[in-house]
């Protein structure tokens, strides 16, 4: 997903100068090519997340439009304060590309997982927040970010996420896409994880649960009008993510339902918990352990389903 | 370095005897206004951050009255110099100073620290001709190394100038834009420190000594300069030598200053930063400016 959000980048850069590319010394084998290209719209900052997004408000403030790039946790929480004041109350044209989102980096332990990044995103007005869901979605993806006048941040996974996507489509910020339709259950899914939340669509129609599952690439702002419309009568409203199951689509979903009210008795938000986890494996061998493999994800949605009083 | 430093000063001295006198007088006389409109703004409504607005007035009052190239009539023109303020909480000098400069009609003055204002404490960009709305410290300098960047890929002769604190300097930011900025050879950056020996707890030697400042920057590829903050002539001389300095370094100028500068009882007192001064001596106050 990476390659591809980077390359789009790069061919957005050949025909548009104001496009800047800040990094904090990470990219290793991926940003070659945009440095060689562009060499004083290249970047490389320093491991100085502070001073990074000081300079993209900079830059960003006499015109260009600016990417910044490193791995969540450094690209979010190191420089929050500089991006609530310097970036989101100037409202810039600063984009965030944060890489690794959830697990990704299951191998490299706590420091480098990104589980609350989207919950203190959601907070900063005028930030716009997307997730894509495969490297499709993601190339696709950099034009809208692009386009909307103001901050954006991007979490995007790594590499080797699975193609969901086959041939381009229509996208916009702020409008969530409706992939599968049924009627029993509505499972909202965020970022790569998606193609865990397809099969589990699959494995719980041949179980007789039919499952509207919708593709909720933008985090903030939220199509709110969709989520109430899809959560109309459904037995159980799930959101599925790789992120603490507080502040992220969970919350962001279960604050949309119960502000418009009388939709459903509970949602079911599959997350990681409010912990931190103190153990290291793969993205799928992580979510195997935290409940978010197919299985348990349709274990969880069936009990759910059955607990329904009308169910 | 003592060389360096030495001759820094004689030529300094040299261009403060050639800097015409009648220039000086008008900006006495500015700078005067400007703080008879802080004590009119702050005193009467008990506010604070007195004494850190008066130590910068003389270094605005040169910055915006003899050598930033800007526009009132056209404060977003592109070519124009950039001034940040990164100590957001002397608001009310870089408002007074601005209005005196003709960006907004003084009357607005008043609307400072009342309910339903434009004029908060910490300085923003809803008040015309502010650069950056700051608050926070460790802000201004990345974002003025950002416009520095722009302006030489993009040809434009402008110079960037940020207005520091003591505490400021207490900020890892400003040491990461202190190496990005000398790698980059910003020569189009200026850093002045409003160096009033004082910060939030207590006085600077006593939190985080910051000695030799003027030696850490210089070791980390800076141009160095120290002026008193409170002399005119001495300020446009070292501005008029920055612009002049074939050295491609960004610039580091120590401006010595005295907190409350202008008010006897509040001078050099640390008292100044938090205190409001009663309401009934105000007329005192101006008389004695």
């Amino acid at each position: 997903m990476r390659g591809a959000i980077i390359g789009k980048i790069h061919e957005l850069m050949k025909t548009n100068d104001k496009i800047y590319f800040l990094t904090g010394d990470l990219g290793y084998s991926v940003l070659e090519g945009i440095e060689k290209d562009f060499p004083r719209r290249f970047i490389n900052v320093g491991v100085a997340e502070q001073n990074m997004m000081g300079i993209a408000a900079g830059l960003a403030m006499t015109g260009k439009k600016v990417f910044v790039y490193s791995i969540i946790p450094f690209v979010t929480m190191r420089c929050f304060e500089q991006i609530r004041d310097d970036i989101c109350y100037h409202n810039l044209n600063v984009k965030i590309l944060g890489v690794g989102s959830g697990l990704s980096y299951g191998l490299l332990g706590s420091t480098h997982f990104a589980l609350e990044d989207v919950g203190i995103m959601r907070l900063l007005p005028r930030m716009a927040i997307v997730a894509p869901a495969d490297p499709l979605e993601g190339s696709l993806m950099v034009k809208e970010v692009l386009a909307r006048r103001g901050p954006v941040y991007m979490r995007i996974g790594k590499k080797d996420e699975k193609q969901i996507f086959k041939t381009p489509f229509p996208l916009h910020i702020g409008k969530g896409i409706i992939l599968r339709k049924g009627h029993d259950v509505v499972i909202f899914s965020s970022g790569p994880i998606l193609h865990v939340v397809l099969a589990v669509e699959e494995k719980l129609r041949r179980l007789g649960v039919s499952s509207t599952v919708v593709n909720m690439h933008t985090l903030k702002p939220l199509d709110e009008e969709l989520v109430r419309t899809v959560s109309q009568g459904k037995k159980a409203v799930v959101t599925v993510e790789e992120h603490s199951i507080i502040g992220g689509l969970g919350g962001a979903v279960c604050e949309t339902l119960s502000r418009a009210g009388g939709f459903c008795e509970k949602v079911l938000s599959l997350g990681t918990n409010d912990e931190f986890i103190t153990h290291i494996g793969s993205q799928d061998y992580l979510r195997g352990k935290l409940g978010l493999s197919v299985d348990a994800i349709v274990d969880r949605i069936v009990s759910a389903v059955k607990k329904q009083p009308h169910g | 370095m003592y060389i360096v430093h030495y001759y820094l000063f004689f030529t300094m001295r040299k261009h403060f005897i050639s800097t015409d006198s009648s220039k000086i007088e008008a900006l006495k006389k500015n700078a005067l206004t400007v703080r008879r409109n802080i004590i009119e703004m702050l005193v009467p409504h008990e506010s604070h951050h007195i004494g850190c607005s008066l130590s910068i007035v003389d270094i605005l009052v040169v910055l915006y009255f003899d050598i930033l190239a800007i526009d009132s009539h056209h404060a977003d023109d592109r070519k124009r110099d950039i001034f940040i303020l990164s100590k957001g909480h002397a608001g009310a000098a870089l408002y007074a100073t601005l209005a005196e400069r003709g960006f907004f009609d003084k009357k607005i003055l008043q609307s400072y620290d009342r309910n339903g204002g434009m004029l908060s404490e910490h300085v923003t960009t809803v008040v015309p001709g502010v650069e950056l709305s700051t608050g926070s410290l460790g802000h201004g300098l990345p974002v003025g190394v950002g416009h520095a960047i722009a302006a030489r890929n993009d040809g434009i002769d402008r110079i960037i100038y940020v207005l520091i604190s003591d505490g400021d300097l207490n900020e890892g930011s400003n040491w990461e834009a202190f190496m990005f900025a000398a790698h980059h050879f910003l020569s189009n950056l200026v850093v002045i420190v409003d160096s009033n020996k004082m910060q939030g707890y207590g006085e600077v030697k006593e939190v985080i000594d910051l000695e030799p400042v003027t030696k850490k920057l210089a070791s980390f590829g800076w141009n160095t300069y120290e002026v008193d903050g409170h002399n005119h002539g001495e300020l446009i001389a070292v501005f008029e030598k920055v612009k002049k300095n074939p050295v491609q370094k960004p610039h580091f100028i120590l401006a010595h200053t005295i907190k409350g500068k202008g008010i006897p009882f509040f001078e050099g007192k640390f008292e100044s930063h938090y205190k409001s001064i009663d309401a009934s001596v105000q007329k005192e106050i101006l008389r004695t400016l």
